[in-house]
């Protein structure tokens, strides 16, 4: 557990919304609400939810490690984007990928599940084990499966939102099974995305109709579908607005008991509420790395200091 | 005045100048398609629906219009231009067919597959390919693959089997449509190439994210993606093939005979006419009035054609829409 003295130094440090956030003594927070109205707060019940949630998850122990990376460098060309990076993902916690732009998150992200090989002048060294295993044993689209992305902008397919969720399901299969077939399963998926209960009415809608919130979160269970050990997610709330945002974080706060997921964000808020570990990165290098408390409250390195509280500043 | 027009143009006087030109645009199409519909009036009048059936020889009939005074009678203008239509319809069908799967092809391995280096030499060389004179092909054609055809695939026994009704001298089905597929694929497929090159990135990515290879990839998200364009090159290319006259003239064995499926493989190596090679190879005998109705007849079957066409693909795209797909 978390030391009081601990949480209270990160109050202290946190920028205005977090601040309302009040810790009692047995670590369950409330809500102070603001006098003026703020968009996020204000807009319904769950966005509230998320703040009043953002620290209650917190667990004492981490969970086992998913996926290791071990001296990982990535370099295009002659620049190196990512240089030695080594770090645990663990199942059943959030990894917040922070630093400023071009510092390497996204391509340390797109490494995982390889992503980067389609860049051609993209050229990895390290090691990525999954479960123990190294990524490059595996074949490229059983590792896409088991470590699934979501990315910045949604990009939903031109097509209903059933198939949207089914693609990959009918993809993986040998021979393309009927819409009863996968049914369930892309229901499944759109209830752990909490999406379903918006557009079960009429599945064959298309997918580019739903707003950015919605088309975020039907990519979400687009690669839930599969059924992944691992999400990695870049910037998924950078193009959306606050009240979709609250709602995404709510989602990953949610999910974070069955798998463990990744997260790159320039959002320090979002990743202080969503982070259970913090990864700073800066030009490429892995600078500081741990429980997200300590990172915002305590930093051991100059430049995470630096970055942590100019941005808080 | 002249001083007026060198200042800068105020919105609205460019709106109405461009305006008048786009207008003049739609006059004439308009005014072709009267005048050519009116100069055809004769030979639709005196033949009816039969115009379009087959009824005896059509050189013959052609033939002997070309001898009609200048006041043709109603019988001279009798002509069953089936096998002519027929033979556009075929040649156009066949080569666009065949020259859309391989363009697809082609397309998916320049955007997905090539290596960069093959690309940037590809790329270019098609488009310089579907700028080629369609006479070169023509020339190619007959100087080359006729003969060819003729020395090794046509047997002696195979000419002879046919002897009383046509002869097979290499010219024909298989070389027209052959060569008409070499003309509208390099089309075809710089327009695929380009549409594939449009689809956002993102949704290619989204499909490798999820674990499905480039291949799979590329066919259930890119190329459904690009249909709105895999049909605009279609009906590019189809205009392209029933508007080809000189080529097909010169290597389709130009006789009015309907090449029939049932004849086996002799059927490739039959010959034909479709309608724009006889617009041409009859464009000189358009004294007759008899002979000039029946030339504007075959024009407006033509320009009636293309402008289905167009209508058809733009109806084909439709549907497409409701999903988000530029059209």
């Amino acid at each position: 557990m978390i030391g009081n003295e601990e949480t209270h130094d990160v109050e202290r440090l946190l920028p205005p919304p977090i601040k309302r956030i009040v810790v009692d003594e047995q670590l369950q927070p409330t809500i102070v609400q603001p006098p003026v109205a703020d968009p996020v707060a204000a807009t319904g019940p769950s966005a509230g939810a998320v703040r009043a949630g953002a620290r209650a998850h917190r667990r004492g122990t981490p969970g086992p490690e998913r996926m290791t990376l071990d001296g990982l460098s990535v370099s295009y060309g002659t620049k190196r984007a990512v240089n030695e990076v080594s770090l645990p993902i663990r199942q059943g916690e959030v990894l917040a990928l922070i630093g400023p732009s071009g510092c390497g998150k996204t391509t340390l992200l797109r490494t995982l599940n390889r992503l980067t090989e389609l860049t051609p002048t993209a050229r990895r060294e390290g090691r990525i084990l999954l479960d123990g295993q190294d990524v490059d044993e595996l074949e490229v689209t059983a590792l896409r499966r088991r470590v699934s992305m979501v990315f910045q902008q949604p990009n939903p397919f031109p097509m209903s939102i059933f198939d949207n969720v089914a693609y990959a399901l009918r993809e993986q299969a040998m021979k393309r099974p009927g819409k009863a077939a996968v049914e369930p399963q892309v229901i499944d998926a759109l209830r752990r995305a909490g999406l379903y209960d918006e557009v079960k009415d009429d599945l064959s809608r298309p997918a580019l109709r739903l707003s950015g919130g919605q088309q975020q979160r039907l990519c979400i269970a687009r690669a839930l579908a599969v059924r992944p050990e691992v999400l990695l997610m870049d910037e998924p709330c950078s193009a959306l607005d606050p009240r979709s945002t609250a709602v995404i974080e709510e989602l990953i706060q949610e999910l974070r008991s069955e798998l463990a997921i990744v997260i790159v964000t320039h959002n320090l808020q979002q990743a202080y509420r969503v982070g259970d570990h913090v990864a700073f990165m800066y030009l490429g290098d892995l600078v500081e790395y741990g429980r997200t408390e300590q990172v915002f409250a305590a930093p051991r390195a100059q430049r995470t200091r630096d970055y942590v509280g100019g941005a808080f500043g | 005045m002249l001083q007026r027009l060198r200042k800068p143009w105020p919105d609205q006087r460019a709106e109405r100048t461009l305006g008048a030109l786009a207008s003049v645009v739609l006059v004439l199409i308009v005014l072709m398609i009267v005048f050519v519909a009116s100069k055809a009036m004769p030979a639709f009048q005196h033949n009816g629906l039969s115009f379009f059936g087959s009824g005896g020889d059509v050189d013959r009939q052609i033939d002997a219009m070309v001898n009609t005074g200048a006041k043709p009678a109603p019988g001279d203008y009798t002509i069953g231009a089936w096998p002519l239509i027929y033979a556009t319809l075929l040649t156009t069908a066949l080569a666009v067919v065949g020259g859309l799967a391989f363009a697809l092809l082609a397309a998916v391995f320049i955007v997905e597959f090539a290596p960069p280096s093959l690309r940037r030499v590809v790329v270019p060389v098609v488009r310089l390919l579907a700028a080629v004179p369609s006479v070169i092909y023509g020339l190619i054609g007959i100087l080359v693959l006729v003969p060819l055809v003729n020395d090794h695939l046509i047997s002696s026994g195979r000419k002879q089997s046919v002897q009383y009704v046509i002869s097979l001298t290499g010219t024909g089905l298989l070389v027209a449509v052959v060569i008409l597929v070499v003309m509208i694929t390099p089309i075809m497929i710089a327009i695929i190439v380009d549409a594939l090159y449009a689809v956002p990135k993102g949704w290619r990515e989204g499909a490798l994210a999820l674990g499905v290879n480039r291949w799979r990839a590329m066919w259930t998200v890119s190329v459904r993606a690009a249909r709105p364009a895999i049909i605009a090159a279609v009906v590019l290319a189809c205009a392209r093939a029933l508007g080809e006259a000189i080529m097909l003239s010169m290597v389709s064995g130009s006789k009015g005979f309907a090449p029939n499926p049932i004849d086996g493989l002799t059927f490739i190596f039959e010959p034909l006419r479709p309608l724009a090679a006889t617009i041409v190879e009859d464009a000189d005998s358009i004294n007759a009035p008899a002979m000039s109705a029946t030339v504007y007849a075959f024009a407006l079957l033509l320009l009636f054609s293309s402008l289905v066409l167009s209508l058809a693909g733009f109806l084909a795209k439709q549907p497409m829409k409701k999903y988000g797909i530029r059209v």
